[in-house]
């Protein structure tokens, strides 16, 4: 069987494994989240439209003047007709309760209104931070068991542990209070999403996001490349007559890239899904800030929805990095037996 | 001895060479050294496998370092909720535990840092001229502020002073206590005047004669009546409110006109002075005022609280808005997050190792169905367990009544941790099993006739122990990190209970970032801490347990 065949089968197989876990876990999250006591939000002020959407969304049955609830089963049953039911009309993913601003907007459009300052912002950190990670990470490895490599040795390591969130306290008291040279909370929409203003707002939060990230980009590389340089290959390099630039940089470094490259594929992935905590500490209203949304007002439609996004890119990500090794290096044959 | 054992070889030798020849038993000697032929003993001492463990955990000195600052905090958890004075307070008077409003915010203070201008509970602030006035006309027993305030011209002509002020130094307040309280405050005031000290009881303030006389003037004056009822109830609402305030009062006036916006200290004829010495007192001529058993007095507020509580209230990592020490409730939210971390790691330990083990010794089809099913389950993030266990067992009355408020919250948070928390120990044991389940040595057992759980835990468990022990000492961070980060955004309220968390303390500071720092500071100074020392130490836990690198740095 040639080489492209047996990636591409690997790569279907993989595939239909992930949709069959998706799917088993949209079952089991449905079922969680349906059984939840129900929670009217701002149907409270109009109950009426309120038991009527949970009519119409398959909840309720009305029975004489009560409103009885369906068994969760069977409301899976009426969720997914209503969802491949191409004469349907109205949100097929249920509706926006509680979210401010948002009563009965689906939860995807309540969703990708959120996505462009959680975007921008990542982008932001990933162009930022992977360059310098992997820049001080290939000094560290250069320089390895040097003072140099022991000093940002230690520094890495307190930079992984504390948390992202101690950074953010602390560069948005010294920046935004103590200085007062950047904003403390992010500009609003109005601003437009690629102005001065919102770029220099979205600072505070992309530093103090990017401090983890580099750390653990430098302590990746100096791994993969302090393994490379040791190996026969440069030795050999070497000894045919290339300098140490040259053999570093044409043999040693693309090699310590294979490993490297599906993990910044994941990050790339990852970049639609929003922190809850920076984007609470510096008000960003992205990804991260409705799903905490739904989570303290108890939106369910929309939790659930928020939640299979975020299962979604978790999935996608590891299928992508893992398939991704195979296609970077050659040598790594996925899925094969022996 | 040797040479001995030689000898006789060479006798033996020598009679061979004569043929034919008896001996006597005489010629033979008993070979003496029989002990000596057998093989020497080790000269040195069998190292076990934890010992030879912890030599090279001993060596590695980042670990160690970690190891005392994990205790370190850990007896700081233990030991202040028992020893500190706050933690034992009457729960007559603190039902909720310590608090008390008049500390709010104040700033970490260390005794013997007092005035020092460094941990000393002082505060840099900005005022008005009118507000570094009151710091100034102030008959309590402590300096409410630091040398002299620095004068500022603002663009628009206003002024302000910057000074540092001490938080600790709150001035004069107006208790109602009971009659043994007020004999002993009574007694101790006695006493001090007696030697001659500052006393801790002052003169009330008779301000509603000087209020209705203030009244009478601006009548006088021929003001509105709107604008004297006005100003009426601001003046008599800013006595009752500062008990600090013992001097005559002065509304500000503009062409002859009264505003009830700011009030200025007077002087006897109640006209505004900005000369100290000529500002008039209004002490009324007693002490106290009994009513029904309980009497009003007006008392320093810091000595009062010595006297009666019997400490000092020095709060060493300063107080957050209900004046609560965040000293104590930091060393029991520390107990309590430790505790939870320590907790869920042992369960997803154990959880971990029956699952793993399982599913690694029987490998084939059972294998295959236990690894789906830790798929899925790692697949569903703990923040929808969660929060779908908090409100489904938020609305179970009966749980609630069986365990309690805290229980509940705390049961949630278990179980979204332990739920899939052991996915990553089973994966590790599983692949222990894996390693060694096929060696000759499992085998041999195997044929004496072993049973499968002997193999299991007295052959093969034993060789992953290294590992098991260092990812759950790491697992512990990670459950202190994700609760005081679910804590901070709200999703689980061990505040709303009264559970005291590190991750309750960030949400305590949460928008107090820019006027009070200190609250925030040291919940994220232990949280840090913490971090740290786990990652080192586990570090050095795995390479402590990783015999491959026996002997590898001598």
């Amino acid at each position: 069987m040639s080489k492209t065949k047996q990636t591409l089968i690997y790569i279907l197989q993989r595939l239909a494994l992930m949709v069959l876990t998706f799917l088993v876990i949209f079952f089991i999250c449905f079922a969680l989240v349906r059984m939840l006591p129900v929670n009217p939000g701002q149907g409270m002020n109009d109950p009426e439209t309120f038991w009527k959407m949970m009519v119409n969304q398959g909840r309720y049955r009305k029975v004489g003047n009560e409103y009885v609830a369906i068994p969760v089963l069977e409301q899976l049953g009426t969720f997914l007709k209503q969802l491949f039911d191409p004469t349907f009309k109205g949100s097929r993913l249920g509706y926006a309760y509680h979210v401010s601003g948002y009563w009965l907007e689906s939860p995807a459009s309540v969703l990708f209104s959120k996505m462009p300052p959680t975007i921008l912002i990542n982008i932001y950190s990933v162009i930022f931070s992977v360059p310098l990670g992997i820049g001080i990470g290939i000094f560290m490895a250069l320089k390895k068991n040097k003072w140099e490599d022991t000093v940002l040795s230690i520094l890495i390591m307190v930079t992984i542990s504390v948390p992202s969130f101690v950074y953010a306290f602390m560069l948005q008291y010294l920046f935004a209070y103590v200085w007062q040279i950047l904003p403390a909370q992010t500009a609003s929409a109005s601003a437009g999403w690629l102005s001065g203003e919102m770029f220099k707002s979205m600072l505070l939060p992309v530093l103090s996001m990017s401090f983890g990230s580099i750390a653990g980009y430098a302590r990746y590389t100096r791994a993969e490349l302090t393994e490379v340089l040791t190996s026969d290959f440069m030795l050999l390099a070497r000894t045919k007559g290339l300098t140490r630039t040259q053999a570093t940089v044409r043999h040693a470094f693309r090699n310590s890239l294979v490993p490297i490259f599906p993990m910044l594929l994941g990050e790339i992935i990852s970049v639609l899904s929003g922190s809850l905590i920076i984007e609470n500490i510096f008000g960003v209203n992205g990804v991260g800030a409705v799903y905490l949304n739904a989570i303290t007002t108890r939106d369910y439609d929309v939790f659930q929805f928020v939640s299979m996004f975020y299962i979604s890119i978790g999935l996608i990500g590891t299928l992508v990095v893992d398939i991704s090794y195979g296609l970077v290096d050659p040598r790594i044959r996925m899925g094969s037996s022996k | 001895m040797a040479k001995h054992i030689v000898k006789n070889i060479a006798a033996v030798n020598a009679a061979n060479s004569v043929e034919a020849k008896t001996f006597d038993s005489a010629s033979f000697a008993r070979g003496e050294n029989e002990a000596n032929l057998h093989d020497q003993a080790f000269e040195t001492k069998p190292v076990s496998f934890l010992q030879d463990s912890f030599r090279r955990f001993a060596k590695n000195k980042g670990s160690i370092a970690a190891a005392i600052v994990i205790l370190i905090i850990a007896l700081f958890g233990l030991i202040v909720p028992i020893a500190s004075p706050m933690a034992h307070v009457d729960p007559v008077h603190y039902p909720q535990g310590y608090s008390d409003a008049n500390f709010s915010f104040v700033t970490p203070c260390l005794e013997i840092f007092h005035g020092s201008g460094f941990w000393d509970g002082s505060k840099k602030v900005t005022l008005n001229a009118n507000a570094y006035r009151a710091l100034q006309l102030d008959d309590s027993n402590h300096a409410r502020y630091y040398g002299e305030g620095v004068r500022n011209q603002g663009k628009l002509g206003e002024v302000t002073y910057s000074v540092r002020v001490d938080t600790y130094a709150i001035g004069n307040k107006v208790v109602t206590v009971d009659s043994s309280v007020f004999e002993k405050v009574y007694a101790e005031n006695k006493r001090l005047i007696a030697a001659g000290k500052k006393s801790i009881m002052k003169p009330l303030i008779d301000y509603t004669a000087y209020v209705d006389a203030y009244v009478e003037k601006m009548e006088k004056d021929g003001q509105g009546a709107t604008i004297i009822a006005s100003i009426k109830d601001k003046m008599t609402n800013y006595y009752a409110q500062n008990a600090s305030v013992y001097y005559a009062l002065s509304a500000q006036r503009s062409d002859g006109s009264y505003q009830d916006s700011i009030f200025y200290p007077a002087n006897k004829d109640m006209e505004r002075t900005s000369n100290n010495d000529q500002v008039a007192p209004l002490y009324s001529s007693s002490l106290y005022e009994e009513h029904n058993g309980q009497y009003t007095i007006r008392v320093d507020y810091f000595d009062y609280f010595t006297l009666v509580r019997g400490f000092k209230p020095y709060y060493a990592f300063g107080a957050n808005e209900q004046g609560q020490d965040l000293f104590l409730r930091l060393a029991q939210g520390t107990r309590f997050s430790l505790l939870l971390g320590i907790g869920i790691s042992a369960i997803n330990l154990v959880i971990g190792l029956i699952w793993g083990a399982v599913s690694g010794y029987y490998g084939g089809n059972v294998d295959l169905v236990m690894e789906r099913v830790t798929d899925i389950i790692a697949n569903i993030p703990s923040i929808v367990i969660l929060t779908v266990a908090s409100i489904q067992f938020g609305h179970n009355a009966e749980l609630k009544a069986a365990i309690g408020e805290q229980g509940v919250i705390v049961l949630a948070f278990l179980l979204a941790f332990v739920y899939s928390g052991w996915v990553g120990v089973a994966g590790t044991t599983r692949m222990q099993f894996y390693r060694f389940k096929g060696q000759e040595y499992v085998l041999a057992s195997r044929t004496l006739g072993a049973k499968d759980r002997r193999l299991i835990f007295r052959h093969i468990l034993p060789n992953a122990a290294g590992t098991l022990v260092t990812s759950s000492v790491l697992m512990i961070p990670g459950v202190i990190f994700s609760e005081s980060s679910l804590s901070y955004l709200g999703i689980i309220s061990f505040r709303s209970v009264g559970l005291s968390s590190i991750g309750v303390l960030l949400d305590e500071g949460n928008g107090n970032l820019q006027s009070n720092p200190h609250v925030l500071l040291f919940p994220c100074l232990i949280i840090s801490l913490l971090m740290i020392s786990f990652n080192l130490f586990g570090n050095g836990l795995r390479d402590a347990f990783n015999t491959s690198l026996k002997g590898a740095e001598d």
